[in-house]
């Protein structure tokens, strides 16, 4: 049932002793990078060590700005010589956000992968196609790692080229898959082109879906497409990747791995600390890394920890599915928006189809948000009074979602242009 | 029974284009057609062809939201009047339509009525005096 069941269902007291343990351990690693070194020096308030978790609440935050500041050395503990890896941004804007790992780190996180797929169910007699992209991106390594620790056969297929990605699928008998949720929705859509049906047609037992925010009307549409259930992965490439909360059989939120991450839920704009059950920003600390460690890293992800112990038996908390950035909030006539919301919304409608973009335009002095909805082929049942109705009706129920009025645009399925890699659902374009 | 293909369009440049295109690669002729729009950006354009069932699966394997939609053709004489004429007489039997459409030819004229949602619309309106073009001809018009 588990993949190291003493420290999966280590009791809460001592699982936060373990915390810190390895968090005293980590201010050590740290104060041996520039930046910590640098921090915690010139500022004699902080102190070496804590005696409990919320001692951390006496440390600084870190945020990505100074990551990137600190380009590329700043964060390092340990000289090249022991580095094994890095994993980057792209860095269009500015400078790339860079992780350096040594063989622990890399040795780490592949077992948090592994014990993050055991959690799904995934086991060594699957096989698992990882349908993304390898290289800089985490997804692709640090899936791969796990896959290979936890002993199932793995097909490191990449991202794109669907019809590959099918032949591989039927060719070797893929049970499983990781892929971004936007990405499987294309590749269903690929499935019924070719005249196949990934229900019958393939050997599929289940899949992993994460690197993208995505709601829960998405997931069980996706369940639906492909008969099988999609469990959720969390990660962010500052803390290695993915394997950092993963969901359990009973997909009822993500366990966190407390032994490698300290968590912490703030209000963004206060950075108080909320209570669990309540929503704020996602806040981490690296409890076993030595190459890079952070302390108190804001992730600008928005969750909260759901209360009470989960059936698994898992003693790490959970958190729940990510319902946005605090960074991919727009404002529009002064109401803060999530495009969460409104996928949310649209995902509920059956006649919708896979994709929507959002558009955020000022015309004639006045900021709009247009949202270009696809229609689903099989809906259409060739009249204006239908599609109107429609339209009206995705109008109101969104409006009493977000508060504020939107323009939809019905468009034709497969018109809106794929994204290559994550889906980009929001596009900006009003007048500063 | 007629059908005509009703096909979503987005009031773009170059969308049409996606239609006929699979027409042409299915050798379908349109007979006659009619194309509208709302101020959504979109619109449907209702197409008379010559197989309307290897349309419709040709256009949906393309993609393209089609749907088949019941229609009744009235033939009526090609001169001044006919139309005023015609619509009387559907007017007196109490039916009300969305969409139609015409087409003429040598001598003959068309009325094409959408009636998918009008129920029992080609017993009223024969019950009417209205005579009702055989589907065997629709497809035909000539």
């Amino acid at each position: 049932m588990y993949w190291e069941k003493e420290l999966e269902t280590l009791p809460e007291k001592e699982l936060r002793q373990l915390q810190v343990n390895r968090l005293n351990i980590t201010l050590a690693h740290a104060r041996r990078s520039p930046f910590y070194g640098e921090l915690f020096g010139r500022n004699g308030n902080h102190p070496e060590s804590v005696n409990d978790v919320k001692g951390i609440e006496s440390l600084p935050f870190t945020v990505k700005q100074q990551l990137r500041d600190h380009f590329p050395y700043g964060f390092l503990t340990l000289p090249q010589k022991e580095i094994i890896r890095l994993h980057s941004s792209s860095g269009t804007t500015g400078n790339p956000t860079v992780i350096f790992h040594n063989r622990h780190d890399i040795d780490s996180w592949a077992n948090l992968m592994a014990r993050s797929l055991f959690c799904a169910g995934v086991r060594d007699t699957d096989v698992f196609q990882n349908i993304v992209g390898y290289g800089l991106f985490t997804g692709g390594l640090g899936f791969q790692y796990g896959i290979e620790k936890l002993g199932a056969l793995s097909i490191p297929a990449g991202a794109g080229n669907s019809l590959r990605q099918i032949k591989l699928m039927r060719d070797y008998g893929t049970t499983a898959i990781h892929a971004i949720p936007s990405y499987l929705t294309r590749l269903y859509d690929v499935f019924r082109e070719e005249h196949l049906n990934p229900q019958k047609d393939t050997r599929l037992r289940l899949l992993c879906i994460g690197a993208e925010p995505h709601t829960e009307e998405q997931r069980q549409r996706i369940q639906e497409m492909f008969g099988v259930k999609a469990y959720n992965s969390f990660g962010l490439s500052e803390m290695n990747g993915p394997g950092v909360a993963f969901e359990c059989e009973y997909q009822n939120g993500l366990h966190i791995w407390e032994d490698a991450f300290l968590v912490e839920i703030v209000n963004p704009d206060t950075l108080q600390p909320v209570p669990d059950g309540e929503f704020g920003e996602l806040v981490m600390t690296t409890l076993d890394r030595q190459a890079n460690p952070l302390i108190r890293y804001r992730t600008r992800d928005i969750t909260r920890i759901i209360p009470g112990a989960c059936p698994c038996g898992r003693t790490h908390r959970r958190i729940d599915r990510i319902t946005g950035r605090t960074d991919d909030m727009f404002i529009l006539k002064g109401c803060n928006i999530f495009p969460m919301q409104i996928e949310g919304v649209l995902m509920k409608i059956p006649e919708v189809g896979t994709d929507y973009r959002i558009t955020l335009e000022t015309v004639s002095d006045q900021d709009t948000m247009v949202i270009d909805v696809e229609i689903k082929k099989d809906c259409f049942r060739g009249d204006l009074a239908f599609l109107d109705k429609l339209q009206k009706r995705l109008t109101h129920l969104i409006r009493d979602e977000v508060l504020v009025t939107p323009v939809i645009r019905l468009v034709e399925p497969g018109s809106l242009p794929k994204a290559e890699g994550k889906a980009v659902r929001v596009y900006d374009t009003r007048k500063r | 029974m007629a059908y005509q293909v009703s096909v979503f369009l987005e009031n773009k440049i170059g969308h049409m284009e996606r239609i006929t295109a699979v027409l042409k690669a299915a050798g379908i002729n349109i007979l006659t057609m009619n194309l509208n729009h709302t101020t959504g950006g979109w619109g449907i354009v209702n197409l008379l062809v010559d197989q309307p069932e290897l349309a419709y699966g040709q256009l949906s394997d393309a993609g393209i939201s089609a749907a088949l939609r019941r229609i009744v053709v009235l033939p009526m004489e090609d001169k001044p009047g006919s139309l005023d004429g015609l619509l009387r007489k559907i007017a007196g039997a109490g039916i009300n339509f969305t969409t139609a459409y015409g087409r003429s030819g040598r001598g003959t004229a068309w009325f094409v009525v959408d009636t998918e949602d009008i129920p029992d619309a080609e017993t009223i309106l024969k019950s009417a005096g209205l005579e009702i073009l055989p589907d065997e001809t629709v497809y035909t018009l000539d």
